[in-house]
């Protein structure tokens, strides 16, 4: 029997020569070339440039940071703008809504403060009130 | 050197303030603007007419009261409020009221309500302004213990739309009937707050 | 959006550098499939895929080197995705069949023998030998084309042969080469 470090080598050599490399048959490459003529002519994949590519040529890469640039001060000043109208706008209604308040209340008392009195006394007198309060 | 000092900051304080009086129908006492140092709580309100119309831009649709302020204010010319509240009676005098309603003592104004009343010490004074027979103005004085509003509104006031202010605002419309059977008040001649 | 070329342009920028790639490596692509697929209508049309794939990744490709390594890799790849995909039973190497003949000396029988068990293996196992020993490449070769832990590629080595070796020295007896 052999040494097993000399069968593994002839076992070795064995799978070499089975598993040794076999010619395809024959008109392979053309075959495959003809393939390849037939595909539609699609650019290699990194031959193909993503849009967004366009972003690498400096000046389109600058001129797009300055318009976003701009764009968001822009943005930013008019929402600031539109916010502090609105808040402007707010508290102008809210004065408004106080005065009125005041006056509807005030002029309500005059009101309340007449039909007292109206109420309060016979006819005649109420007239002679009224004329009165009317000079 | 101070006097005249004093002088050139009224003379400013009026240039600056004169425009505003000019749009209204009234001059405000210098004493009653005093007052703003001693109330306890001051409100001042003075808009013309852009500004009300701004203002209303904001007044919500799906709220009531702001829908009928919206309408209230459409054709006004201006509002003016001074109303004071203080800690205290007899914080201010009756010159100072007397001085405000003299100025519409004139046949332009016509006082539509004059009440004084002892028994709560509130009196309220209502003027009306007529322009061809329409509303063109109101003005209201209330003078009570603690409390005195001034308030002059300034534009064609439709008679309903009075009505409207008065019962509207979260104040409950006005019984026909008073609660009590007693007097609770009497026109008083003579002067009082 | 990517951008479109004419084919004449395209054939122009490739055409034939491609043609001598597939010529120098055709042997290559297709004995591991042959090897690994016992099959060669299928091994031919997965190696003709392989060279069409290259077509289209050629420009990644940055040297001969790595036109041979990215070569094998596929190709190994595509062979076990294939495989998978016929859903042949895999037969364990215990239960292949023992050859009908035994011989005891080394001829064209004995390699038929050895390629039909090598057949029997597993996937993995399998194209690690088809790897190991028709392009001689080292164990941190297979493991970097099969992406495979480099004990992983170890182990199937030993594994296989040892299985290969028991079945030839039961079937034929001692192997005399």
């Amino acid at each position: 029997m052999n040494p097993p470090n000399q069968d593994m080598n002839r076992f070795d050599e064995l799978l070499k020569t089975v598993l040794r490399r076999a010619e395809p048959p024959s008109g392979f490459a053309e075959r495959v070339l003809a393939r390849v003529e037939q595909r539609p002519t699609a650019i290699p994949r990194e031959e193909r440039v993503p849009w967004f590519h366009i972003f690498t040529v400096p000046f389109i890469r600058w001129a797009a940071f300055a318009t976003v640039s701009a764009s968001l001060i822009v943005g930013t000043v008019h929402y600031r703008n539109v916010r502090r109208e609105r808040a402007e706008g707010e508290a102008a209604k809210k004065q408004l809504m106080l005065a009125l308040h005041i006056a509807g209340s005030k002029l309500q008392l005059a009101k309340s403060k007449v039909v007292e009195i109206q109420v309060s006394r016979p006819n005649g007198e109420a007239e002679k009130n009224r004329s009165r309060s009317k000079s | 050197m101070r006097n005249i000092k004093r002088k050139l900051l009224s003379l400013v304080f009026l240039m600056l303030v004169s425009p505003l009086l000019r749009a209204q129908d009234f001059k405000l006492p210098v004493d009653v603007e005093k007052l703003s140092s001693t109330a306890k709580e001051t409100v001042e309100v003075n808009m013309d007419g852009p500004m009300l119309r701004w203002a209303s831009k904001f007044l919500s649709a799906e709220d009531a009261d702001e829908q009928k302020a919206a309408k209230l204010v459409a054709n006004l010319k201006s509002i003016y409020v001074r109303s004071f509240e203080f800690d205290k009676e007899d914080s201010y005098s009756s010159a100072d009221v007397e001085a405000l309603r003299s100025q519409f003592h004139t046949p332009v104004w016509s006082r539509v309500v004059g009440v004084r009343s002892e028994r709560d010490g509130e009196n309220v004074d209502v003027y009306f302004k007529l322009e061809n027979e329409k509303m063109a103005g109101i003005v209201i004085i209330a003078a009570e213990r603690k409390e005195l509003t001034f308030v002059n509104i300034v534009g064609p006031i439709e008679v309903d739309q009075l009505a409207d202010l008065g019962g509207e605002f979260g104040i409950p419309r006005l019984k026909t009937k008073p609660s009590s059977s007693n007097p609770v008040a009497k026109v008083e001649k003579g002067d009082h707050k | 959006m990517a951008e479109r070329r004419s084919g004449t342009e395209q054939r122009k920028s490739t055409g034939i550098g491609f043609a001598d790639i597939v010529r120098e490596h055709q042997s290559m692509v297709f004995s591991i499939a042959q090897h690994f697929l016992a099959d060669r209508p299928a091994a031919e049309e997965l190696a003709q895929d392989v060279f069409l794939q290259l077509h289209e990744n050629l420009p990644t490709l940055k040297s001969a080197e790595h036109v041979k390594f990215w070569l094998r890799k596929v190709t190994a790849h595509r062979c076990i995705d294939y495989q998978r995909r016929r859903r042949v039973p895999q037969i364990s190497l215990e239960d292949a069949p023992e050859p009908a003949m035994p011989t005891h000396s080394g001829d064209p029988f004995l390699e038929k023998r050895v390629r039909r068990f090598v057949a029997t293996l597993p996937e993995k196992p399998r194209m690690v030998m088809v790897l190991r020993y028709q392009e001689d490449m080292s164990p941190e070769e297979i493991a970097e084309a099969l992406t495979m832990p480099l004990a992983t590629v170890k182990s199937h080595l030993q594994r296989s042969l040892a299985m290969l070796r028991e079945k030839m020295t039961r079937t034929i007896g001692e192997v005399v080469i």
